[in-house]
């Protein structure tokens, strides 16, 4: 058994005690599982014609398979800005310049705390409007993902710029490197390894947060499911279907960047 | 005098009430040993600080080869390049491999071209004994071998002086030797070298001066053997009594 960070490890009392407890959840998810899988299969919703779709037919996998790539291009795009962004602003603000941090601080709280929906619609209704310009549905979603998550990027960095050891800046300092050189080649490149697992969790987050661009009329995935399944009829079966893509998706992604995240800190950290 | 390369005037500075320099005068002439000693507190590494304005001073003057200390800017960073410091705890960038550290400041500060400051930075690695090590990260070395990185470090940017911020108070015993004798064989050198140390063996054998501080000034300024033998003050006797 692997040694838990938490935990003591537990004595033979402690064991029993888990292995009793362990048995009788397992039995009570089972139990609900089954009584999920009866009532569905009770109101027919357990029927071949309601899932077949997903395997056979193929227009129906290429129409969900493009709102798939819509989601993965827009969430990608919002990741690489946001990511830019929010290292920038991060160092806008470590660079210890009164009216730069207030600027800055200002537009961290205001984005950090409007949902992504909003800024959504204030795009998708003011652009227009004030600029006369036509925005596609696709921009709206990747600049209101972009508001929101290079505010929050910011903050994460900010964290991980202040996390480092104070003697990391003196030294990059007393070689000679300037305020803005030692965040360059010193602390940011650190505070981006140290922020890594923060990070990945905001690239999920993105990637769901794509399926509210329905609202200005984006086709990515969820939107896509929604007029599919009003064609076919199994809505529930549907949303099941892409709910388990979004998983599978957001696991890769997690999975993937644990991957970067080791082979980069492995040897900085001598583990 | 043209050959003072550190001079200090009538230096004070306060951490709010607090005065943790009082009025330090101090001439320390090119390729000197000056070690600092003395109580924690006393300001010994506060004033090591200030001579490079990691730490600002709040009154008095601050003269390096002549110049006055600059407060800001361009002037203050080469400065800084001119000026090594090695600090107790190491501070050799954890994302970087030990050649990294030792190349970075040489190639964005003085445009040294890659294969120059790769050539140089295994010199200086061989002179203090960790060539091998070159490739790993600081994390995967002892911390001997990551003080000696950080020495190899200053030195790559061929500083005038070298200041040392008790370079081996966070070192198990058995590592210190390792590090001072690099210390020594810079001081043969010619090396200008200030160095705050609770090391008496090193001060005894190495330096041509210690200041004994005790309360933010410099209560004794002597050659090593005057110290030790017949310290003038009580207060470096107590001080003496306490760790030898």
């Amino acid at each position: 058994m692997k040694q838990n960070a938490l935990f003591d490890s537990p004595g033979p009392r402690g064991l029993r005690l888990i292995r009793i407890a362990t048995l009788i959840w397992v039995l009570c998810l089972l139990l609900i599982g089954a009584y999920v899988v009866w009532r569905l299969d009770a109101r027919g919703q357990l029927a071949p014609q309601k899932w077949l779709p997903f395997v056979t037919n193929i227009k129906l996998l290429k129409f969900l398979g493009d709102g798939l790539l819509q989601t993965l291009s827009a969430s990608l795009v919002a990741l690489v800005l946001s990511l830019l962004a929010g290292v920038v602003l991060a160092m806008g603000r470590a660079l210890g310049l009164a009216w730069l941090s207030l600027v800055i601080g200002a537009y961290v709280q205001v984005f950090r705390g409007i949902p992504v929906l909003l800024n959504m619609l204030f795009l998708f209704l003011g652009v227009p409007l004030v600029l006369h310009l036509n925005i596609s549905a696709y921009t709206v979603v990747v600049i209101a993902l972009l508001l929101y998550n290079s505010a929050v990027i910011a903050e994460i960095m900010r964290a991980g710029i202040a996390a480092l050891p104070a003697g990391q800046r003196s030294a990059s300092l007393a070689l000679g490197f300037s305020e803005f050189q030692t965040l360059r080649h010193v602390l940011v490149p650190q505070a981006i390894r140290l922020m890594i697992p923060a990070l990945i969790s905001q690239f999920i987050i993105i990637i769901k947060d794509s399926a509210l661009g329905f609202i200005v009329g984006f086709h990515e995935m969820t939107a896509k499911a929604q007029n599919a399944a009003l064609q076919l009829g199994n809505p529930l079966q549907t949303y099941i279907v892409i709910g388990v893509v979004y998983v599978a998706i957001n696991l890769a992604v997690a999975r993937m960047s644990h991957w970067i995240a080791h082979r980069k800190t492995h040897a900085a950290s001598g583990h | 005098m043209h050959d003072i390369m550190i001079a200090l005037r009538d230096v004070s500075k306060w951490y709010g009430d607090f005065q943790v320099l009082r009025n330090i005068d101090l001439q320390i002439g090119k390729g000197q040993v000056v070690v600092v000693c003395g109580p924690s507190g006393s300001g010994k590494s506060t004033l090591c600080r200030t001579i490079n304005r990691l730490e600002s001073i709040d009154k008095g003057t601050i003269e390096i080869a002549g110049q006055p200390l600059p407060c800001e800017g361009k002037a203050l960073r080469d400065l800084r390049a001119n000026v090594g410091m090695v600090f107790q705890s190491f501070n050799l960038f954890s994302h970087l491999t030990i050649i990294e550290n030792v190349t970075l400041a040489p190639r964005k500060l003085r445009r040294s071209s890659k294969e120059e400051a790769h050539r140089h930075a295994l010199q200086l690695l061989e002179s203090v004994g960790i060539a091998s090590q070159a490739d790993k990260y600081p994390a995967q070395l002892s911390g001997g071998q990551q003080q000696r990185a950080a020495i190899a470090r200053a030195l790559a940017m061929r500083p005038q002086v070298i200041l040392f911020d008790e370079p081996t108070s966070a070192l198990d015993p058995e590592m210190v030797g390792e590090v001072l004798e690099v210390m020594t064989r810079l001081a043969e050198e010619g090396m200008t070298m200030l160095v705050v140390t609770h090391e008496m063996g090193f001060a005894r054998r190495v330096a041509d001066r210690i200041l004994f501080m005790d309360e933010g000034e410099i209560v004794e300024d002597r050659n090593p053997n005057d110290f030790f033998n017949d310290p003038a003050t009580d207060r470096a006797r107590a001080f003496l009594s306490r760790i030898l």
